[in-house]
């Protein structure tokens, strides 16, 4: 070889296009496993019916796009992307939430948004996923409990109950699942053309 | 747009003002991918002159994809790739030469953008900035120069594969490019396809004038039609070329190719003569008046079938495209329910370990658990990663028969210790031994189908059922593919095969079982499944009131309409939106029963909103259920009625209202009119595309592992560790096609600041009644709320 290998132009903050794709198809096929979950998370509902605030405990199911497309994508803006896009998937798919749903998604991909930023986009390890699965928790906690209020005759404690429900949800389901998911992606190799593509080799606490 | 287009007397209208073919250079070119530890190309030197038809092989590794991604302009600007020397189009970098280069992949799939035809067909012209008065004159010349005859709204999702690439042909003329670059364009279709393109790129590209570089394995059909044949060197540069003639003449390039696993014109590998058991073996299974179909309650796609396989045989299932083959097969295979009839296996099968003889569904096989289906018949999926199931090729190898369980118990069938013999002389029979610890998705495509083979092999089934087993293969992993499955036939296991390859037929010695009608106009991939969530209206739908409004007319019609009723709880103002909803639902094309299909998880979610309510809410009045810690009064049911009623009125004006919008006039009017950023916007449109394709996906997944040993029955934790292993599945899939479709849509041009709009998104008058009435409904349903006495904000 006549020349030496020089390295392309670092891109490390700006969205390419596969970066763009890849986000809204994690976020498309979220919108298949909620689709999925659906089906079997009705049947759970009778398991929350004597104390109805628990029901947050399996909500960490519709905020994990967020901390995966963080985890996975790792450019500003994706944890937010992500949830959005999923949420409108599942708005015109038909949900029970109607167009409120989109802004849920907005708050609860801000909750993740918020950890990976005040990491710099730098950090991407088991604790930031925790730490942003659940503040996602909380958002989406406090945004449904307050500020849409679905739940009006709740106790002010009740309401309290549901968003520690929903961030104990983010924390184990959003948090450690999408950073347990990222990790078994990239050993796949599935992850090469990502920034996450080392995610498997990386130190769990790093 | 829902007229036809006529075809034009000439298909390329200005064909002189099209530029004229593009130059390649490469000088001591090379390119490393990140994360890996030798260079794809290394020390390139080449020249195609302008107009030039190029076929370029090699063995599989040798940088021939690579090559042609670099001149397409798409290997990602990656801070942890490398490359050297120089490649350059027409003089200009090749990384600058965006717009003059078009390129096509194998996976049809992701050659695909948009929803509708026309769209697509334009998709790279608008990021080419083209004026949108030009863009259509262009999509009509180019659909009619590949012989598409489609109206222009016609869904991309009805075509065959091979009108799929030939959509992505027309899209790439579109943006007369003076290069254009075909990636096995068909290595994923059948012998009709393949022919229907490649007369189409004959045609087409010939016409333009465009230098053609084409990458492809099986080169007999294309050996005509180009004028050079450069042959790459793995890992390095140029091993020779010549006219096709030249080398594919009987001679020492020719026997190296072949050696190499090319598939050179008129070349079958060699394969040892062998005898066909003479006596026929026990019977193994039997499938009497049966009909299948892929979804119950759907139409069969073959139905009156008898057939019969007994051990040793060897069945191929041939028949067109969608004639419902694979159907068949995952029928036989006990992965799909009989549309009717019955698939039975006989004791050949069932074999001496089976306990409960006699007992109902014991001969049936779509009952038996996957660790019983494992050890009687393997089933091989087109897609061999559909099938991986475990983190390294050893696990993969031991999975089935460590799951493998004796018929009617929970008893394992094979020690630890058998299991290990068994794996280890699986490794060595098919040369996988030393990546026994790798991934293994991380394999090269023929590793990938001879693992994905011998997993299925290693729970020892008396019956195999493969799927294409031959498809995009080398003439390498052909070979030992029908050396491995003749010896499972000399030892007395059944094949039955769906193939189209009549060479792999002939080394097995199979009968022909062939099904199905003629060849129909709808292919497949048009059939609904009828279970998969649809995200597009129906036409019904499409053609409506509220189908035909701005879709962002729509969603401030609805924020006004339910607005009050997030503000307060009470049962008058969500009553009367209710009321009013359903009154309009023939204004969004929705019947009654679609509207409650559309609805019933709304119903569940208030009546548990309502439930809960009403359980903790404040009692009054008399106590009608007591649960000791909680209790149920008149007072908080009624409060819990208002909460359910609540959370029913903010969705259903949405889903009325969205289940009449197209994402593609979301995107557009997102993109023109609110102004969001057009590469997110659109990039999650193209996304939104493969919903029904990853739907269908985790379908063929759930087989695919049913077929492996992975049962979808058992406790919770066992089902949610195999749920959790199929979403990891699926999102693999979804990524790869995701970065696929990333490179489509680069190459055509996308992700540049500023591009042109074919289909302009606008407001009409409709629109400004339609959010007169949205915030009328809205101002009523306070004005009733107050007037009625029941106004009671949720924060107070």
């Amino acid at each position: 070889m006549s020349n030496t290998l020089t390295a392309a132009a670092t891109t490390r903050r700006s969205w390419r296009v596969v970066d763009i794709v890849v986000a809204s198809v994690i976020a498309v096929a979220s919108g298949i496993i909620f689709w999925a979950w659906n089906t079997t998370h009705h049947l759970l509902d009778f398991l929350f019916l004597a104390f109805p605030p628990s029901s947050a405990l399996v909500a960490g199911m519709w905020l994990f796009p967020a901390v995966l497309g963080a985890l996975v994508i790792r450019k500003p803006g994706a944890a937010l992307f992500c949830e959005m896009v999923a949420a409108v998937v599942s708005s015109l798919l038909g949900s029970e939430y109607g167009w409120t749903v989109w802004v849920s998604g907005l708050v609860q991909g801000l909750g993740a948004e918020i950890v990976v930023a005040l990491f710099l986009y730098r950090r991407w390890s088991l604790p930031v996923a925790l730490l942003a699965g659940l503040l996602t928790g909380i958002f989406g906690g406090v945004n449904d409990a307050f500020v849409f209020a679905w739940f009006p005759d709740y106790t002010t404690a009740m309401k309290f109950a549901y968003v520690g429900c929903m961030a104990v949800s983010g924390l184990v389901i959003a948090g450690l699942g999408s950073w347990a998911l990222t990790r078994a992606l990239s050993r796949t190799g599935a992850l090469a053309a990502l920034a996450s593509r080392k995610a498997s080799q990386e130190r769990i606490a790093g | 747009m829902n007229h036809r287009l006529e075809p034009t007397a000439d298909p390329l209208p200005d064909a002189g003002a099209a530029p004229r073919g593009c130059t390649v250079k490469a000088r001591g070119w090379a390119w490393k991918h990140a994360g890996r530890d030798t260079p794809a190309v290394a020390g390139l030197d080449l020249d195609i002159a302008a107009g030039e038809r190029v076929l370029l092989v090699g063995p599989s590794g040798a940088g021939k994809s690579t090559l042609l991604h670099a001149l397409a302009g798409v290997l990602q600007d990656d801070e942890d790739n490398a490359s050297a020397g120089e490649l350059s189009i027409d003089g200009q970098p090749a990384d600058r030469a965006s717009g003059r280069t078009g390129l096509m992949q194998q996976d049809p799939e992701t050659q695909v953008v948009q929803a509708r035809v026309g769209d697509d067909v334009a998709f790279g012209a608008e990021n080419l900035c083209v004026p949108a008065a030009e863009i259509w004159p262009r999509v009509a010349a180019c659909l009619g120069a590949v012989g598409l005859d489609l109206p222009l709204d016609h869904p991309t999702s009805a075509l065959s594969g091979g009108q799929k690439q030939r959509l992505a042909l027309a899209g790439i003329l579109a943006m007369r490019p003076g290069l254009v670059l075909l990636d096995e364009p068909t290595a994923n279709l059948d012998p009709d396809g393949v022919r229907e393109v490649r007369d189409a790129v004959v045609a087409s590209v010939g016409r333009s004038g465009a230098t053609l570089v084409i990458v492809e394995h099986r080169v007999a059909a294309w050996a005509d039609a180009v004028d050079r044949v450069i042959v790459l060197e793995p890992g390095g540069g140029v091993a020779c070329q010549g006219s096709p003639a030249e080398l594919f003449a009987p001679g020492p390039v020719r026997d190296r190719l072949a050696e190499a696993g090319v598939w050179v014109p008129g070349y079958t590998p060699p394969l040892p003569a062998r005898v066909p058991a003479a006596a026929p073996g026990t019977g193994l299974l039997r499938a009497r008046d049966l009909a299948v179909a892929r979804a119950p309650r759907t139409a069969p796609a073959l139905a009156d079938l008898d057939l019969g396989i007994r051990a040793g045989d060897a069945l191929c299932i041939t028949g067109a495209n969608g004639a419902g083959k694979s159907t068949l097969a995952l029928t036989l295979a006990g992965l799909l329910p009989e549309r009717s009839g019955r698939v039975e296996a006989r004791p050949g099968l069932l074999g001496p370990t089976s306990a409960g003889v006699g007992a109902p569904g014991e001969a049936r096989p779509y009952l038996w658990r996957a660790g019983e289906l494992v050890t009687r018949i393997g089933t091989v999926f087109q897609e061999p990663e559909h099938q991986f199931v475990t983190a390294t090729v050893r696990d993969e190898l031991a999975y089935g028969p460590r799951h493998a369980r004796r018929p009617g118990s929970n008893e394992r069938l094979h020690t630890d210790a058998e299991i290990d013999r068994r794996v280890d002389a699986l490794l060595d029979r098919l040369g996988l031994r030393e990546l026994q610890d790798a991934n293994p998705f991380t394999l090269s495509g023929g590793e990938k189908r001879r693992l994905s083979v011998a997993t299925v092999l290693a729970a020892g089934p008396r019956l195999l059922i493969l799927d294409e087993p031959t498809f995009g293969q080398d003439a390498n992993t052909w070979r030992e593919l029908a050396l491995l499955l003749r010896e499972q036939l000399d030892d007395g296991v059944a094949v039955i095969a769906v193939t189209h390859d009549a060479a792999f037929a002939a080394a097995l010695d199979a009968t022909p079982y062939p099904v199905g009608r003629a060849p129909s106009t709808t292919p497949s991939a048009a059939v609904p499944t009828g279970t998969a969530p649809v995200i597009e209206p129906d036409a019904a739908g499409r053609d409506s009131f509220f189908g035909r409004c701005n879709p962002l007319a729509k969603l401030a019609a609805v924020v006004l309409a339910t607005t009050p009723l997030i503000a307060s709880l009470d049962l008058v103002s969500s009553t009367l939106v209710v009321l009013v909803s359903l009154l309009l639902l023939p204004l969004a094309g929705i019947g009654p029963l679609r509207f409650l299909a559309r609805a019933w998880p709304l119903l569940v979610a208030a009546l548990f909103a309502a439930w809960g309510t009403a359980l903790v809410g404040n009692d009054a009045g008399a106590v009608l259920l007591d649960l000791g810690l909680a209790t149920v009064s008149e007072g908080s049911l009624v409060s819990g009625l208002a909460t359910g009623l609540r959370v029913f009125a903010v969705a259903v004006p949405a889903v009325i209202v969205l289940s009449s919008t197209d994402p593609t006039d979301l995107a557009n009017a997102l993109a023109q009119q609110a102004r969001l950023p057009h590469r997110f916007v659109l990039g999650a449109l193209a996304g939104m595309r493969l919903l029904g394709l990853l739907s269908e996906e985790w379908t063929t997944l759930g087989m695919a592992r049913r077929a492996r040993g992975v049962g979808a029955q058992g406790s919770i934790p066992q089902r949610m560790r195999a749920n959790a292993g199929q979403s990891l599945g699926l999102m693999v899939q979804a990524i790869r096609r995701a970065s696929r479709l990333a490179v489509t849509m680069e190459a055509k041009g996308f992700g540049g600041r500023q591009r042109t709009w074919a289909r302009t998104a606008a407001f009409a008058a409709r629109d400004a009644g339609l959010v007169a009435g949205g915030l009328l409904l809205g101002a009523a349903a306070t004005a009733a709320a107050l007037a009625a006495g029941t106004w009671n904000l949720v924060w107070g």
